[in-house]
């Protein structure tokens, strides 16, 4: 069925969906602002992906043998248009972006064991990389001789290009002393504190500085920013369907730009397709449930009934989260780690120092505070001050804005924060 | 409370009936409670508990599930399929899939609360469930993944390494059965023979008529390729073959693997748990994987892999790396990046499940062995054929020679054939196809020879009416002189 026919702007041919409905099954009591960490996922959609749980359980040989290549065949092609991408081969379809990054990283490993790389060349990577991320280096490129350069950024952050120039900085760091670069590994959106990265400067960055190969990590990405992969310009690049793209737990895409490359990536979980081609390889890798990638259809559907598809949805959830971040920040008196047009659907709202945020477990603590005490769900990041900070705010509330949200989220938290901070608590009064 | 007589009639002594109503409901609530405690430690939230809840079921034969209650169950099978394949794919009973459900929207309602404060436990408890079930010594040995593949990368990939790291040296071996599964064959090409390590295939015959056969060949194939003083690493051996099905003694190979100097052994054991006995200290393989939605009523999809207690098993990881990298394989597969992981934690649900069934998951296994030989033997009577390895070795699965008429000749053959069986007989069950021996004559001479076998699978679901489909429409076939050549 061609979606687009019910991309109607004024939505004259679709009713819109009843969001009241699609998210009835969110815990009712809890202000959900983070949306980042695991996603959502809308009723109609899980509802569709039983179905197809239940078409296996029917009659799964018949599934396996006439069904499920086909489905994943289609999710797969609108992948590809929704990025941008030139052919379906460079789509494979992975459970995330952890599945991905090892794929990429994997491949890397061999190429430092055939000689192709010398021990010491290198991976370049932001210090914000998610922590899975900075394992799977660990794991397969520092054990296999590689060296990781991390690149520190600068939070709060204020431009473009400070960041810009900080990664140039970094780029000549690690070429000196004739060292190669083999891959950067660049955050599209970083995870913690989020930031939006302005990838397609790096990307170009990195090409005029020889760097070998280039993978983004746009975990947020796809339902939060636009993506436009040949834009970007990338030969790998990966986002989670099920984080801002309204699918189930757990479906990304990996982008492989069409490469002699490709023929040579392979799925770690390997079985009877090894050698047929990554996308093929990851769409068969053992009996498994492979549901959630099979729904991307009915997924279209469901944004597509939105006020501008996922394009709407992208810029209202931008324009609320920055909304209700400024409201915060002037409640709070504290401010923006980031300014709005590097936030994509989530916000860095620095939170008041008094409450004593000195360390990460303290922002775990206060998390799970405000879960269990006053049942918002919102992360908190801690950031180490510079040298010389006058009364510096260390602690940053991630909040997030998707469709489900209301601003009633946001004032439970706003006066969350003001009773804890009329309380005088702060983390060290708080239990582990 | 006043202990004054209450008249009758006024309000006083209505609240006193009222109240001594309540405190009686609390009580009858309160014996429930510790009643269903004592028949299940975990409803305490007792996750350490090793105890098997059957152990404890004082059940009557009564109250024994029903043969409606079965076909309740597993109502959402396809109808008027003869589903005879429980192997390729396993099953799922509805109570099972409304439990996984349920953890499925917890972890919807509130997903941060689930990962922080549910799932490790949730894990745990199957951990320590299925290390019972298994007779392993200790739950830190036991891991839970996706699937038997997934169990083959995690050991072939350590076995990668130490060629990559000079542990083992160009050249060492891994040994493996020439009927491994597909998928572990492409496993040991990427992770062994891309490192530089050389393998070793044993053949071992079919059809089979006894354990000593497999032992002899076994023991033989494995001396010749450790000729030339080739060391062999790692010896790969099924517990039950995928195709043909076959029961392997895995106790007396192990056995073997160590006199011959095999460094470790991996069971893979696929199709074993809930089908066969399962004791891994006794069985005393280094790493032993069993799949529990084939034959142990998970929904898809979830392993075990256990991995005896060793320095090696330190080194052990899962290929996609998370935040739990070096904590143990245990605790890093437990997190592999936000997915579903509902599969794993209905286990003890499961453990409910098959406790229903007079002698529980022990009765189960026994009673689908005696129904599968019992059907596999109706079918070979019929066609004139025979069976392809003694009731003995076969676990809920039988290969039945298929009349030679239909000249079962290719892999491909064998595939269009189940295809047609399932479009156009409505059976669904996997043939194999048995290559020429070296000696044999093949050619136009098909006289009584079984070239394909069907692998038919017998799960508490089945009744005889979906064998008599399967012997009928093979009856049809050779009475219209098909043979694979000319299906359609």
């Amino acid at each position: 069925m061609a979606s687009d026919d019910h991309h109607i702007p004024n939505g004259s041919t679709t009713t819109p969906p009843d969001i009241q409905f699609e998210f009835a099954h969110h815990d009712p009591a809890i202000a959900r602002i983070n949306n980042g960490s695991f996603g959502s996922c809308p009723s109609s959609v899980i509802s569709a992906q039983q179905d197809w749980q239940l078409k296996w359980l029917q009659q799964p040989d018949d599934f396996y043998f006439n069904t499920l290549k086909p489905s994943i065949l289609k999710a797969r092609l609108i992948i590809r248009d929704l990025i941008n991408a030139d052919h379906v081969e460079e789509i494979s379809i992975v459970d995330n972006a952890t599945t991905a990054a090892a794929i990429v990283l994997q491949h890397v490993t061999w190429s430092f064991l055939s000689s192709q790389f010398q021990p010491g060349d290198a991976a370049i990577i932001l210090h914000y990389a998610y922590g899975a991320v900075k394992k799977s280096l660990q794991a397969y490129v520092a054990r296999a001789g590689g060296q990781i350069i991390e690149v520190k950024l600068p939070f709060p952050v204020n431009s473009d290009e400070e960041i810009i120039q900080e990664f140039r900085k970094a780029l000549e760091l690690g070429r000196m002393n004739g060292r190669k670069i083999r891959l950067a590994l660049i955050d599209h959106i970083t995870s913690m504190p989020s930031v939006v990265i302005p990838v397609k400067e790096l990307v170009k960055m990195c090409r005029e500085e020889d760097v070998d190969q280039i993978f983004v990590d746009g975990a947020h990405s796809i339902g939060c920013v636009d993506i436009d992969v040949k834009d970007i310009g990338a030969d790998y690049y990966t986002s989670n369907l099920h984080k801002w793209f309204f699918c189930p737990p757990a479906v990304a895409f990996l982008y492989c730009k069409k490469s002699d490359i490709l023929n040579q990536l392979h799925h770690p979980v390997v079985s009877h397709e090894y050698g047929n081609g990554l996308a093929i390889e990851s769409s068969w890798i053992g009996t498994r449930d492979y549901s959630a990638q099979l729904v991307v259809p009915e997924v279209m559907d469901f944004v597509n009934r939105f006020d501008g598809g996922i394009d709407g949805i992208k810029k209202r959830n931008h324009e609320k989260v920055v909304e209700m971040a400024i409201m915060l920040a002037k409640a709070w008196g504290t401010h923006l780690g980031v300014p709005p047009h590097m936030c994509s659907s989530m916000a860095m709202v620095g939170l008041p120092a008094c409450l004593g945020i000195f360390s990460h477990s303290d922002g775990l603590k206060l998390r799970a505070y405000l879960r269990d005490c006053f049942k918002v769900e919102v992360p908190i990041y801690h950031r180490e001050p510079e040298k010389g900070e006058d009364s510096p705010i260390t602690g940053y509330a991630r909040i997030s804005h998707q469709v489900y949200n209301t601003v009633e989220d946001y004032y439970k938290f706003r006066d969350a924060v003001n009773k804890l901070v009329n309380d005088g608590v702060t983390c060290a009064f708080l239990s582990d | 409370m006043d202990m004054e007589p209450l008249a009758q009639g006024t309000p006083k002594r209505r609240r006193w009936v009222v109240e001594k109503r309540e405190k009686k409901k609390k009580k009858k609530k309160k014996k429930k409670k510790k009643r269903e405690q004592m028949e299940d430690p975990q409803a305490n939230g007792d996750h350490n508990h090793n105890h098997i809840p059957k152990k404890l079921k004082l059940s009557s034969p009564s109250s024994f599930i029903s043969d409606s209650e079965i076909r309740q169950e597993f109502a959402h099978h396809q109808l008027g399929i003869a589903r005879i394949n429980n192997g390729s794919f396993g099953s799922c009973p509805a109570s099972i899939i409304a439990a996984q459900k349920q953890w499925q929207l917890r972890f919807l309602q509130q997903p941060d609360d689930f990962f922080f404060n549910h799932l490790q436990n949730g894990i745990l408890r199957s951990r320590t469930l299925i290390t019972s079930l298994i007779n392993a010594d200790h739950v830190d040995e036991v891991s839970i993944v996706d699937n038997a593949t997934t169990a083959a990368a995690i050991v072939l990939q350590h076995v990668g390494w130490a060629f990559a790291e000079g542990r083992f040296q160009k050249g060492d071996a891994v040994v493996m059965l020439h009927c491994a599964f597909q998928a572990v064959k492409k496993s040991i090409e990427a992770y062994v023979t891309r490192a530089g390590g050389s393998v070793i295939v044993v053949q071992l015959p079919f059809p089979v008529h006894s354990d000593q056969e497999i032992i002899a060949e076994f023991r033989k194939g494995l001396a010749m390729g450790k000729a030339h003083g080739r060391k062999v690493r790692l010896a790969i051996i099924d517990h039950i073959t995928s195709m043909p099905c076959v029961v392997i003694p895995v106790r007396e190979l192990v056995q073997i693997c160590r006199e011959e100097g095999v460094e470790q052994v991996f069971v893979d054991a696929a199709h074993a748990i809930g089908s066969v006995h399962v004791d891994v200290k006794e069985i005393g393989a280094d790493f032993y994987v069993s799949n529990l939605h084939k034959w142990f009523f998970c929904p898809p999809s979830v392993a075990f892999l256990y991995c005896r207690k060793s320095p090696i098993a330190l080194d052990l990881h899962h290929p996609v790396v998370s935040h739990e990298y070096g904590n143990g394989l245990a605790i890093e597969s437990a997190w592999i990046g936000t997915r579903d992981y509902s599969s794993q934690l209905v286990v003890p649900d499961v453990l409910d499940f098959v406790n229903r069934f007079e002698g529980g998951i022990a009765g189960i296994r026994k009673r689908n062995h005696d129904a599968v030989v019992r059907m596999g033997e109706l079918l070979a009577r019929a066609w004139g054929t025979h069976l392809g390895s003694p009731p003995e070795m076969c676990p809920s699965m039988a290969m039945v020679g298929l009349p030679s008429s239909l000249r079962i000749s290719s892999d491909d053959d064998a595939l269009k054939l189940r295809t047609h069986l399932r479009d156009h007989f409505e059976v669904e069950v996997p043939i194999y196809y048995q290559a020429l021996k070296d000696g044999e004559i093949g050619g136009d001479n098909w006289d009584g020879r079984v070239a394909g076998y069907a692998r038919i699978s017998h799960q508490v679901y089945n009744t005889v009416d979906d064998y008599l489909k399967l012997r009928d429409a093979i009856n049809q076939l050779v009475k219209d002189g098909v043979t694979c050549n000319n299906l359609p």
